[in-house]
């Protein structure tokens, strides 16, 4: 089995104590693209490192999403000014302790990453009305304690179900525990039936919680329209179907809907923000 | 990548006996029956990361404690005629969806295996799966046994309800085995060490079912332990194969009755002697395989 580098860096960042950010592209609510994409257009990022696909993606083809041809990404970006570094990547279908470590060897390497905030986003039986708030898994107690004043909900309780396999996140933040690089995973609630279009107020909720940790001052101006246009887009579908507001309404009760009623509710909700975008 | 072993216990021509999970888990079923019974001492494993995804994670109060991997373990146990090595391996390393192992993971899998055998010079590894098979499940399963060198030929034509391929209707001595119990076979040929692969028949019928079959791991411990001289209380497969027949039962009677009564006819079919044919002859052989593969065709179209 080969062991060779499969990172390959463009340029050395010049970063002294830097956190590295990381998003998987397909996660619900748009939550890991969307919070790198955000960081990187904010603080202008600058790719310097990537991960080659070649061991880690299945490469017999390419997937078509939205119209246009995919090919698996796995990309570092430098925000110097902020000791910041991000990267977003495409889940790893092979070789997931290999990829997990390589990201982390160019973090601690080349980066000089002292703290990891890995993002992921959770579906939930919950209304997009409903308050959010920021779950947090994090590596050890001394992490946990040392974060206390930000709001996180650090108190759960899990195990893997059976049937059931553990998160790439729970695999990564087990691995910078073993190499003891401070690190924390994220969850952040989202609508189930916003899984699998963009949920900006998700979004906003993570980012909040890294400009006050990382000190970053981001203008959210743009993101609190976003969430005001998604909040009427809502709205509007909610005062056009009675159905869908009983649904949302009931939500709001803590009642749970049946599983047809929550496909119809995803198939209107989608619909709805479609046509309205 | 390795081994990490817990101790070097002194061990005397050991034989060492593998398993991975397959059809019916009859092998590992076998494997695992024989290490609970006899003791067996754990005293190493393989390292898992670099060849499984994690089976479970535990957190306590929003922190990471434990994350899981499928175990592939070695254990011991000194016996009065040779000692004896187990090596039980939780999951196959596949990739892709794939539930066998194959590619570079599955022939460094079979490699560190073999390092462990060689480091305490056992002198012959056994492996054990499932043969797929026109039997019934109300039949005593046989075991299908293949040597890695010629020269273990002879012996197992001396096993008890053991055939080899060649004996096989309709086979002319040619077949796969599938994944790392046939693999380290191979890898254990290339190295010079000898090496048996036990397989316990399951019915062609039963094997895309989620069940284990233990009354063909019953079958692959006769085998073994008349073989290896040892003694083992086999009354926890039956125990086991009680609590699963009312499923395969229930199951057969879902089966359409004009396939059902082509499997029927497998119930009177008796092997005397490992070469001579029962009483379906090779035509109707292959019309009850047809009939069995319409049915789960069917099945798997929602009909």
């Amino acid at each position: 089995m080969s062991l060779g580098d499969p990172a390959g860096i463009y340029r050395a960042p010049e970063l002294r104590q830097s956190s590295l950010v990381l998003g998987w592209s397909d996660d619900a609510g748009g939550v890991g693209r969307k919070v790198t994409e955000y960081l990187n257009r904010k603080l202008k990022g600058q790719e310097v490192a990537e991960i080659d696909p070649e061991d880690f993606f299945s490469l017999g083809g390419v997937a078509v999403r939205s119209d246009l041809a995919q090919f698996p990404e796995s990309k570092f970006y430098a925000c110097q000014a902020h000791e910041l570094v991000v990267f977003r990547s495409d889940p790893p279908r092979v070789e997931w302790y290999r990829f997990l470590n390589s990201i982390l060897d160019v973090a601690e390497c080349h980066c000089r990453v002292k703290e990891l905030c890995i993002l992921g986003a959770m579906v939930t039986a919950s209304a997009h009305t409903t308050p959010r708030q920021l779950f947090a898994v994090f590596d050890s107690a001394e992490t946990k304690g040392s974060l206390s004043q930000y709001g996180l909900v650090g108190d759960m309780d899990y195990q893997t179900p059976p049937g059931e396999r553990p998160t790439l996140n729970s695999f990564l933040l087990w691995i910078a525990k073993g190499r003891n690089l401070r690190a924390l995973s994220l969850w952040v609630p989202i609508p189930f039936y916003l899984a699998r279009v963009e949920d900006a107020q998700a979004q906003k909720k993570v980012l909040s919680f890294l400009d006050e940790r990382l000190n970053l001052r981001i203008d959210f101006s743009d993101l609190n329209q976003e969430i005001q246009e998604q909040n009427e887009k809502l709205a509007q579908a909610r005062s056009l179907s009675p159905e869908i507001d009983d649904y949302i309404h009931r939500l709001e009760s803590n009642l749970m809907l049946s599983d047809e009623e929550n496909g119809e509710l995803i198939k209107k909700i989608e619909s709805s923000l479609r046509e309205r975008s | 990548m390795g081994i990490r072993l817990y101790q070097e216990p002194r061990l005397e021509n050991p034989v060492m006996v593998a398993s991975w999970p397959g059809i019916g888990n009859i092998g590992i079923i076998a494997v695992d029956t024989l290490r609970e019974m006899l003791g067996a001492e754990e005293f190493g494993e393989i390292e898992p990361w670099h060849f499984f995804y994690p089976k479970r994670v535990l957190i306590r109060k929003g922190v990471l404690e434990c994350l899981e991997f499928p175990g592939s373990k070695f254990y011991f146990r000194t016996m009065e005629r040779g000692d004896l090595i187990l090596f039980v391996g939780e999951e196959q390393p596949a990739e892709g969806g794939r539930v066998y192992a194959e590619g570079k993971k599955a022939y460094c899998m079979a490699n560190l295996v073999l390092d462990v055998a060689e480091k305490f010079k056992c002198r012959r590894i056994y492996t054990s799966g499932a043969a797929v098979a026109l039997t019934h499940h109300t039949m005593k399963p046989r075991v299908w046994a293949v040597p890695n060198s010629e020269g273990l030929i002879r012996e197992i034509r001396g096993y008890e309800n053991t055939v080899l391929m060649s004996d096989i209707e309709g086979t002319g001595g040619q077949g796969n085995i599938t994944g790392l119990n046939g693999l380290l076979l191979g890898v254990a040929k290339r190295r010079g060490l000898e090496a048996i692969c036990l397989m316990g028949e399951i019915p062609v019928y039963l094997q895309g079912l989620p069940l284990s079959y233990p009354k063909a791991s019953k079958s692959v411990l006769e085998v073994l332990s008349r073989d290896l001289e040892i003694e083992v209380n086999l009354d926890k497969l039956d125990e086991l194969d009680e609590k699963i027949e009312p499923g395969i039962e229930e199951f057969y009677r879902q089966i359409p009755l004009e396939v059902r009564g082509q499997l029927d006819r497998l119930r009177h079919v008796t092997y005397t002697e490992p070469s001579e044919p029962g009483p379906i002859t090779e035509e109707e052989e292959q019309r009850i395989m047809q009939e069995v593969e319409k049915f789960f065709k069917r099945r798997g179209e929602g009909g």
